[in-house]
């Protein structure tokens, strides 16, 4: 029994009036870690910042969980990439983590004593939990990957949305953030990964969208990873320039 | 000693002490935003609108300037908006832009009308340039008090949506929080706290009130909340002595002298603050010794 919990239909996503997604149809599968790859300017990025509404697209239709409401994003947590927060900001790790509890407190309430519980916990689960008093902008780009993970489980959500979580990390992170999302899934969480090095996608996942404006393959690893499907999205002349 | 207690001082001590208590608090977000000089050039640009409420109206009526200087701010805010969704200017360009025009406009306002005899009691306009702190009235204190109370309250009730979305916007708009709502109250305050300060330290040296406290702040801490109280606290111990400083010795303007006192408080932090170079020096040394 398969189960799409994230369904995109016709999308069309331009930047000053140039497209970078061009009539992309997708549909993530519930309790699979799909990775996302294509060459540079394929539109990966994009297409998730859509996913997340963090960008207003042409056209088309997004559904989370079947609902195309704001709200519906209460149960998926993003990962950024790492340029995009303030690392000169005054701040902890354990206050980084603590920030992934926002969604379960809304407005005025602060995190009490359960939250701190649920925060140290992730810390531990990436090995972190030695740093939390640290500022973060001390932090290697490994371990502030650790610490962005942190607080997306932290988050406790369905759906797990990452920007290039492995790009410019070392190889100990690497696999702990795969070991860990490997154990998330176990517990019912749904991955998708915007993912650059082709070597290792059959070892870190069981789904792939093959993208280069548009899908050129997307499904089991088994079915859709072959030399050819690859060969299409990298190399032909994509069909919008 | 019989000083602090006459009533001109504790009008303007009260004054400038609440104001750069919230300007801290308030600018420190700016300051971690690396925008310290939209500020600047919302002060200045609030100029023009002081002299085109005082030609409505004809008197130098604070609560009148205060809504010019305001509905200045607000259009020079938008102008710096639409400059750089608009055009290619960057956005240190477009501050330099709106700083150097509004500012000219208002210069020329000034002139014409202290050279127009139509327009009575002229002289009072200038205090809104440099500041003029001795001729604060009771209706400037709770001005500024009013300003300063809802800028806090603004501030508290929204401390998590704006401490979240100064760190990292892109993920506070995934977890519900609007950003440009954020933003648009930061400005509001800034604003609001910019237009009440204009009469006791000028639109030249507002900005200092903004920037500096939180530049103290985070020379001594690693905690947002942390550094915002301090950078409050030092912004106020700074007005009252420098308040103080200027009712003692005659002939020492009030907002310069604070501007000096805090610029010294920056420099000490600077030097000897728990991030400061002194400081990291010492730790460095300590750190290869043992």
């Amino acid at each position: 029994m398969t189960e799409d919990i994230i369904k995109v239909k016709d999308l069309i996503v331009a930047y000053d009036e140039k497209p970078a997604i061009w009539h992309l149809n997708m549909t993530l599968q519930k309790n699979s870690i799909t990775a996302i790859v294509g060459p540079n300017g394929a539109g990966k990025s994009t297409l998730i910042k859509s996913i997340m509404q963090l960008i207003k697209p042409v056209s088309g239709e997004i559904q989370i969980n079947g609902s195309k409401s704001k709200k519906a994003l209460k149960d998926v947590a993003y990962v950024p990439q790492k340029g995009e927060v303030n690392w000169e900001f005054p701040t902890t790790v354990l206050d980084v983590v603590l920030m992934g509890r926002y969604v379960h407190k809304g407005w005025i309430k602060r995190p009490n004593k359960n939250d701190h519980k649920i925060a140290m916990s992730a810390l531990r689960e990436m090995k972190m939990e030695a740093f939390r008093n640290r500022q973060i902008s001390e932090l290697s780009g490994g371990q502030r990957q650790r610490v962005f993970l942190a607080r997306a489980i932290c988050q406790d959500a369905d759906i797990y949305i990452m920007d290039e979580p492995l790009q410019g990390i070392d190889i100990t992170t690497e696999k702990l953030i795969i070991k860990t999302i490997k154990s998330l899934q176990q517990e019912g969480k749904t991955f998708l990964v915007v993912h650059h090095n082709l070597d290792t996608v059959k070892e870190y996942f069981d789904h792939v969208i093959i993208m280069n404006k548009t899908i050129f393959a997307g499904g089991k690893i088994s079915e859709v990873w072959t030399e050819e499907n690859i060969d299409k999205a990298y190399n032909e002349v994509s069909a919008v320039r | 000693m019989e000083l602090l207690t006459s009533y001109t001082f504790l009008i303007v001590a009260i004054g400038t002490t609440l104001l750069s208590f919230a300007s801290g608090i308030i600018g420190t977000v700016s300051v971690i935003k690396g925008q310290s000089l939209i500020g600047d050039a919302i002060g200045h640009a609030t100029f023009p609108g002081i002299i085109l409420a005082f030609m409505i109206v004809g008197v130098t009526d604070t609560l009148s300037l205060t809504i010019g200087a305001v509905i200045f701010g607000v259009i020079a805010f938008f102008f710096i908006q639409a400059i750089t969704s608009h055009s290619k200017i960057t956005l240190d360009g477009a501050l330099a832009l709106i700083l150097s025009s509004f500012f000219g406009l208002g210069m020329a306002l000034k002139s014409f009308v202290q050279g127009n005899p139509s327009f009575h009691n002229t002289q009072g306009i200038d205090d809104y340039i440099f500041g003029q702190a001795a001729y604060m009235l009771r209706l400037d204190v709770y001005l500024i008090l009013i300003a300063s109370v809802i800028s806090l309250l603004l501030f508290i009730i929204f401390y998590h949506q704006i401490r979240i979305y100064t760190f990292d916007p892109i993920y506070s708009s995934t977890v519900g929080i609007n950003p440009s709502l954020i933003n648009f109250l930061v400005l509001s305050m800034t604003i609001l706290l910019i237009a009440v300060g204009l009469k006791a330290v000028g639109a030249i040296l507002i900005v200092n009130l903004l920037i500096a406290p939180g530049v103290i702040g985070l020379m001594w801490s690693n905690r947002f909340n942390i550094v915002t109280l301090i950078a409050g606290l030092a912004g106020a111990a700074a007005a009252f002595t420098g308040t103080y400083i200027s009712t003692a010795f005659a002939g020492f303007p009030t907002g310069p002298s604070i501007i000096l006192v805090l610029s010294a408080f920056v420099l000490i932090s600077m030097l000897f603050g728990r991030k400061g170079l002194v400081t990291r020096q010492i730790m460095k040394v300590r750190g290869e010794s043992s």
